[in-house]
This record gives structure tokens, sequence and C-alpha cells, in this order.
């Protein structure tokens, strides 16, 4: 019986054949990473929980395999308070100690680096302790967010446990982008059609002639996604995109990696990607899309009938953007912006953060002209980390802000007071709203 | 068999940041700490409604713990005394995280039947939620290794015992 490629990863690594719903005690990991939200709790716990197992068998403290262990502090960067760089000394001491990889403060966002260095390629199961670690999908891997205990366990012994084999859901594919419509407002339109827990304990494999069309950048913005819809992972095969992107790249051996074509999936959706418009999800919850054409609809709409997780926006004027995160701020998603961007200042009343994804697309966007075009509109532009989609720093808005972001999370308080407004949509629409001052339509800068 | 109050009833799709907001979990790695800051912002009455019962239950619609996978947002809820979540579904991580917390999880079909005040005895054994106070009775579906580690509060002995094997086997 033919398999997904959830299930030949699973395979390969548990060495049986195994499919959806088998169960497995444990399952070894390939690559594992943390954050310094993560990082800090999980060096605590794996002293607490190990300590007297190591010196009963005789052994210095250890990690499974420093090789393939990276810390990346990145949500907190610079650091705002002592608790946190005192998290991050620990996790300097720790990997020093260990042998581990760390990345620099600045260096960038967990999510982008890591793919960015080679560190990821087909077939591996990363484990990060952040839940967009399904960014790492769009390379054929699988890859999980997990919370502290399962990612110290990890640490100390290479594996997961009592794993059960998940279900795939294919999202076929089909057509091309328009202009001004991105990889942003395809996942942006799937997870609408999906709902919030659509996708719920199943993989969301992105395949289809239409996936030839994207580059690496939009890709990984799909996969980071999935769990917007509570995937269990995003997941993407090995092509001659990946290839190209892997070539000179990959730090480990690259080994091809598709579904098969009889394999078994929980549900097959098609995706016309001629068909979609620029698109925005309204506040509170990512899966309250709407294509541009119809934001004063859904303001209508949200005005009748609001609930908790959709709630009434009073009309389309913004005061807050955000051009970052894991989800859009890679090269590719700059230079979107920096085509809008171009010519034109930012709205008198709105506030615009740009914040590069990481350190090199940061001194790739310098090179090229691309960060001075942002600040000679007028925005503000910070060092590589997860900025305000984080809603602990650069950026927290009081209850009038109105934002529109590239991130991946629109939650009620998720940038700062419960009464604030997030909108999510591309970097596209993003720039373009910063320029208007409200939901605005980015095709228009483009012709 | 767990004994409890329901002293809270929520909608469809909280979040992790509903339960513990961002700003808080670097600041500290006391379980306790947050604890304290529990629903903040979504449900400020959250910790002094667990403060009434000795051992609290949590009754949610679907989605319970969607997003971030914070696993402080599982400690935020067990150290206000939350000995169970009754709810609809539970996405991925968040049942991962609450498995390894011995923080009870129980799925039933429909959480409507259960309101504020409601006494509630859970048996895992036999997979019953028992309504004292509406005199009802609810069978619920457990898989039996998630009914053991739920049991024995998490799986830290089985990784343990794992990791033993492990230094054991490189010595040979």
């Amino acid at each position: 019986m033919g398999q997904t490629m959830a299930e030949k990863i699973v395979s390969r690594q548990a060495g049986r054949e195994v499919y959806a719903n088998d169960k497995l005690e444990r399952l070894p990991i390939t690559k594992l990473f943390f954050n310094d939200v993560i990082g800090p709790p999980a060096i605590k716990g794996f002293q607490e929980d190990f300590t007297d197992v190591f010196e009963k068998c005789g052994k210095p403290p250890q990690v499974f395999d420093p090789k393939r262990i990276f810390f990346t502090p990145d949500h907190s960067v610079p650091t705002f308070a002592i608790p946190i760089a005192e998290g991050i000394d620990s996790m300097s001491e720790f990997s020093a100690k260990h042998g581990i990889r760390m990345y620099k403060e600045g260096d960038g966002i967990e999510h982008v680096v890591l793919i960015e260095d080679g560190h990821i390629v087909p077939w591996d199961i990363v484990l990060g302790t952040d839940s967009h670690t399904d960014t790492n999908g769009a390379l054929g891997t699988l890859a999980f967010g997990v919370g502290t205990t399962d990612a110290l366990y990890a640490m100390a012994t290479g594996h997961l446990y009592d794993f059960v084999v998940p279900e795939s859901i294919k999202f076929e594919l089909t057509g091309t982008l328009p202009k001004g419509v991105y990889s942003k407002d395809i996942i942006l339109h799937i997870i609408g059609r999906m709902g919030a827990g659509g996708c719920s304990k199943r993989v969301a494999e992105f395949a289809g002639p239409g996936l030839g069309s994207l580059t690496m950048d939009a890709r990984t913005t799909i996969c980071n996604m999935a769990v917007e819809m509570s995937a269990r992972t995003g997941i993407m095969a090995y092509d001659d995109v990946l290839a190209d992107f892997l070539k000179g790249r990959a730090q480990w051996p690259v080994d091809p990696i598709d579904s098969d074509p009889d394999a078994d999936y929980a549900d097959v959706l098609q995706i016309d990607l001629s068909a979609l418009e620029p698109t925005v999800a309204f506040p509170h919850k990512p899966a309250n899309t709407t294509p541009i054409s119809r934001v004063q609809d859904m303001i209508e709409r949200s005005q009748r009938e609001p609930t908790p997780d959709f709630c009434t926006v009073q009309d389309d004027t913004i005061t807050n953007a955000f051009l970052g995160s894991c989800t859009n701020a890679r090269y590719e998603d700059l230079v979107a912006g920096a085509a809008i961007m171009r010519g034109h200042k930012v709205h008198p009343d709105v506030n615009l953060i740009v914040i590069p994804s990481s350190r090199k697309v940061y001194e790739r966007a310098m090179d090229e002209g691309i960060l001075q075009v942002f600040v000679k509109a007028g925005a503000n532009i910070e060092s590589s980390n997860c900025g305000p989609c984080f809603g602990s720093h650069m950026g927290v808005m009081s209850g009038k802000g109105k934002m529109i972001s590239s991130s991946n999370r629109n939650y009620q308080g998720r940038m700062g007071s419960p009464d604030a407004r997030i909108f999510l949509a591309s970097p596209a629409t993003v720039i373009a709203s910063a320029i208007e001052g409200r939901l605005a339509d980015p095709r228009k800068y483009l012709d | 068999m767990i004994t409890g109050t329901v002293t809270s009833v929520y909608g469809k799709d909280i979040n992790t940041d509903d339960i513990i907001p961002a700003p808080y979990l670097q600041l500290s790695t006391e379980r306790a700490f947050f604890a304290e800051n529990a629903f903040i912002k979504y449900d400020p009455e959250f910790k002094e409604r667990c403060k009434q019962s000795t051992i609290n239950i949590v009754v949610a619609k679907e989605n319970f713990g969607c997003g971030s996978s914070r696993e402080q947002a599982v400690y935020a809820i067990k150290e206000n005394g939350v000995a169970c979540v009754i709810a609809e579904s539970y996405p991925d991580i968040f049942y991962r995280n609450s498995l390894s917390n011995g923080l009870v999880l129980i799925t039933v079909e429909d959480a409507s039947g259960f309101e504020m005040g409601d006494e509630i005895q859970v048996d895992l054994d036999s997979s019953t939620i028992q309504n004292v106070t509406k005199g009802e009775s609810t069978y619920f579906e457990m898989k039996t290794e998630d009914r053991n580690t739920f049991q024995q509060g998490g799986m830290i002995g089985r990784v343990r015992s794992h990791l033993e094997e492990i230094l054991q086997q490189a010595e040979k």
C-alpha cells in the first residue's frame, strides 16, 4: 500500500513500515531546537529530571547528539528584562558545555536561520519548542512544535514518546497566482475554508502543479501557518525548487522524498491559485478571512453578528503595520513590500515596523537598497527577532491599536491590549495599507 | 477517581495566549508564577474562582488550548488546582503537553451539559463522568496508553529508564 510522506519519514526512522494511526512507543528524531522562551526551563528540567540517572550510570550529563541540537534566542531579543537575560545566559552556558550550536541575538528567527544555514534537510524529524516549527515541513521534513517536556526528553534520549502516526489531508494547488497575490493569500484562504480546528490531528500536505511556481520563501509561509488550522504540521515534497535551494547549502545528506500516488488521505482538496485575491484575516482569529474586495461586507458582518473571536470592527482604518515574523519576513517578502512602498510614504497615522527575519536577510536587504526604501518612507527597522508578533516588546499596542500584520496570529491581546484589533495579510497588503492608513488592495500599486 | 467542581466554562478555540500571555512566559521558570497569571487578560477572575474549590474542573467547547506550544499554559491551569479539563476537542500540542504533566484531558462529544458549579466525578478506569448535580452520566473514550500516562502523572518514569538503557548500551 502506498504511503504519505509523513508515513514514509516515520517508517524510515522507526525502522519498520508504518501507516496512519499506528502507534510507536519511541520515535527517534533527527533535529531539535530551542528558543529563549522554552530553552531555559528545558535546561532546568533536563538537570532536575536526569542528573541522578547520569550519576547512576557513571557518566557526565550529556545530550543525545550536540550536532543535531540548536539554540536560537529570537523571541525577546534584544532582551528587555533581567530574567530573560538570565535565561539566555543559561542557554549560553549549557550550549558551551555540551557543544551545542547557539545563535547570537539578532541572527534571526529559529524557523528561518536553520533552514537558511542548511541544517534542515528532507526526511528529518524536526522538533522545535515553538508551534511554528511546522515551517520546516516545506523542506520535506516532518516537523513538530513541542512543549518543554517533550523537548527536554528528546534532548536527553533523542526520542519522542507515545507517537501516533498522523493521517494527512492533501491540498492540491493548481494554476498560478495572479499579480499582487502571494503565498500568504493561499494559506489564509485555506485556513478560512478549513476553520481554526479544521485540520486537527492531521498533517497538511501541500502538493500539486501549482506548488512548482512557488519559491522556498513562498512555501515556508504556507507551511508556517498550517498550525493555524490546528494541523499537526505542514509538509511539501522534494522537487527542483527545493533541490536548487539545498545545493551548496545543505549540511547533511539530501535524499528526495514524495508521497506515493496511491497513498491514503483523510481528505483531498483542490485550490485554484488563479482564482485567489489578496486575503485579510479579521480579528481575533486567523480563520476569519475575506478577499480584500469584500472587506466592507466583512466589517458590516462584524457589526451585525460579532462573537468573542470575531469582534466588531468599526471601519477599515489602521494605526499600526508590521512586516516581519517567521511567516513573512524573508528576502522575497521584503522585496514584495518594497515594490509597493517605493515612491510612497507611510501614512501619518500609521506606525510601520519592519523586521527582517534573519541577519542574512537584513544584510542582503541593506546591500540591495531595500531597507532604504522603507527607512525613507518613514518605517522603523529593528534587528532580527520575533518582534510584535510575540506581543511582549517592539510594538506592543494600546487598546486603540489597529494593526495589519504579516505574521500568523491575530488572537485577542496577542500584540498588547485585549481591545486592540489585529488583521493578517501578505507583506504587499501590509505595505499598501501602511501607505493608505486603511486596509488596502496592493494590486493597484503594481500596474 | 477525580471529584471536583466546574468553576470555569469556556467556548471554542481558547488559545494558549488566552491562558498565559507571552509577556509572562520568560519572567520565571517557577510553575506557581504561571498559575498566578493564568487567564490574566482573558478571564481575570479564573484564579479567584479556582480558590473557591479544592479540586477544579474546566469545561470548554472545541479546540481548547490551540495556538502556541507554550507548556506554561498547562502549568497555569494545573497549578490552580485544576485536575481535569472536559472539552469537545484539543489540538495535538496542548494534548501532549497536558499528558506530560498529568493534567487530565477528557474529550466529550457535547460539553454543553456541564455548567458552573456542577459537582463532577471522573472515573478514568470506567471512562465515565458522573455529573452529581444533574444526576447524569457520560461515557468518554480515551486511549489506554493515554489513560496510563495521565494516571502516572506523565511519562518521566519511562523516559528515565530509556535514558539508563541508552547509557548502558553505550558502555558496551
